[in-house]
């Protein structure tokens, strides 16, 4: 079949500002919209600048805005998305060049949760594992599925409203840790956390969850935490 | 060199997010249009007059007095779910269930008095 994408395209050498160029190509249904753009990168504009490594949903390299909503390239095929597709940077952060943004402020939000694993007590007496029972590893089952793709914090009206907000993916790796039985520096995340530009920002608009390419409930995991920090209770 | 970070209110309202992104733009269409609304209300009787006489004629048109009871419905119902989801994350679970159950509530109520508003308009 013929697709006709549209493809935003920047070049900070040459351009002011964005535009847009269209591309008539030839594709299976059951290519990715990744293959298109590689395609594209191949055969009709080497210049054509966009980030991808695995190509298999895993690395989190190549969120873009796809048809108006942000989807990991490599994961969605064209037949869901029809044969006219526009696809463009995901917004709030700086734009390098064409579907290239700069990722270091969203990376800056998630190094402030504290997203690692504290625990300073004494090993156990046998000098070997920190135990934890099946339940108590399946309260952060869900966390620790995030791949660090953005799509959730650049889907965000108030992300896009105020840069400082921490953002989805940034409560979601929070989560991760702050519900781990093993971790203890649960309060120290929460404190964080309800700072001016922690949680109080989430205003549910659910636009994290749909994007999610994981299927991590985003909002909900947000929700928890807002709850720990009200209650001070972690259940 | 590259284009900054900013998000324009257009290519925020372009975002094709779920059903609950449109509950969030109007819950702030309702929040701000009541805001404006109370104040321009207040502003009227102060000022008085032949001024104050063309706003609260704004008002008393029911095209106008469908608007703002939408805000005011809207609002508050929308409101209200956010509260309940706020309070029992567990219920996020039924994000999309909750909103169908509250465009169920809404659409009756505000029909109702649509229908009230424009009958007693044309001197029903
Ligand atoms: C039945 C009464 C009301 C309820 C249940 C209600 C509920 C809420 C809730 C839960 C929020 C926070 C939404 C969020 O987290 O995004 C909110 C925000 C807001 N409300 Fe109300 N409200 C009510 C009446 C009013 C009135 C009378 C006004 C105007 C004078 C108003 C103006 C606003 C504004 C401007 C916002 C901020 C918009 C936003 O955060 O999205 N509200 N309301
Ligand atoms: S929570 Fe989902 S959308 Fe957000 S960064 Fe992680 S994987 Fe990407
Ligand atoms: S290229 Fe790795 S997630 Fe798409």
């Amino acid at each position: 079949m013929e697709v006709t994408i549209k493809i935003f395209r920047y070049n900070p050498e040459k351009d002011q500002r964005g535009n847009y160029v269209t591309y008539k190509v030839e594709a299976h249904e059951n290519d990715r919209v990744l293959d298109v753009l590689e395609y594209i990168k191949g055969k009709i504009d080497g210049a054509l600048s966009f980030r991808r490594s695995c190509a298999h949903g895993v690395c989190g390299s190549d969120a873009m805005r796809i048809n108006g909503r942000n989807m990991l390239a490599c994961k969605v095929l064209i037949r869901d998305v029809g044969a006219n597709i526009t696809v463009e940077p995901i917004l709030g952060l700086p734009i390098k060049k064409d579907l290239i943004v700069d990722m270091e402020p969203f990376f800056d939000n998630y190094k402030k949760v504290l997203p690692y694993f504290i625990n300073d007590s004494p090993l156990p007496a046998d000098g070997r594992e920190r135990l934890q029972s099946p339940e108590e590893r399946a309260r952060f089952d869900e966390t620790t599925k995030c791949i660090l793709c953005a799509a959730c914090t650049t889907s965000c009206p108030s992300y896009w409203a105020n840069g400082e907000y921490y953002g989805p993916a940034a409560i979601v790796n929070a989560h991760r840790f702050i519900f781990d039985s093993r971790d203890e520096a649960a309060d120290q995340r929460l404190q964080i956390l309800a700072e001016t530009d922690g949680i109080a920002r989430c205003h549910t608009a659910y636009n994290c969850t749909e994007a999610c390419p994981r299927e991590i409930k985003v909002t909900k995991a947000i929700g928890e935490v807002k709850m720990a920090i009200m209650t001070g209770k972690l259940d | 060199m590259g284009l900054k970070r900013d998000v324009s209110l257009s290519a925020g309202l372009r975002y094709r997010g779920p059903a609950a992104y449109l509950t969030y733009i109007l819950h702030r269409i309702g929040g701000l249009g009541m805001g404006i609304f109370i104040a321009v209300h207040i502003l009227a009787s102060f000022v008085g007059g032949r001024f104050g006489g063309i706003l609260n004629g704004i008002y008393e048109n029911w095209a106008f007095q469908i608007f703002i009871f939408f805000c005011a419905l809207f609002h508050a119902i929308n409101g209200l779910r956010i509260t309940i989801l706020d309070l029992f994350p567990k219920l996020l679970d039924y994000h999309v269930e909750a909103i169908w159950i509250e465009w169920a509530v809404f659409i009756p109520l505000f029909g109702v008095s649509v229908f009230v508003i424009v009958s007693t308009a044309l001197g029903g």
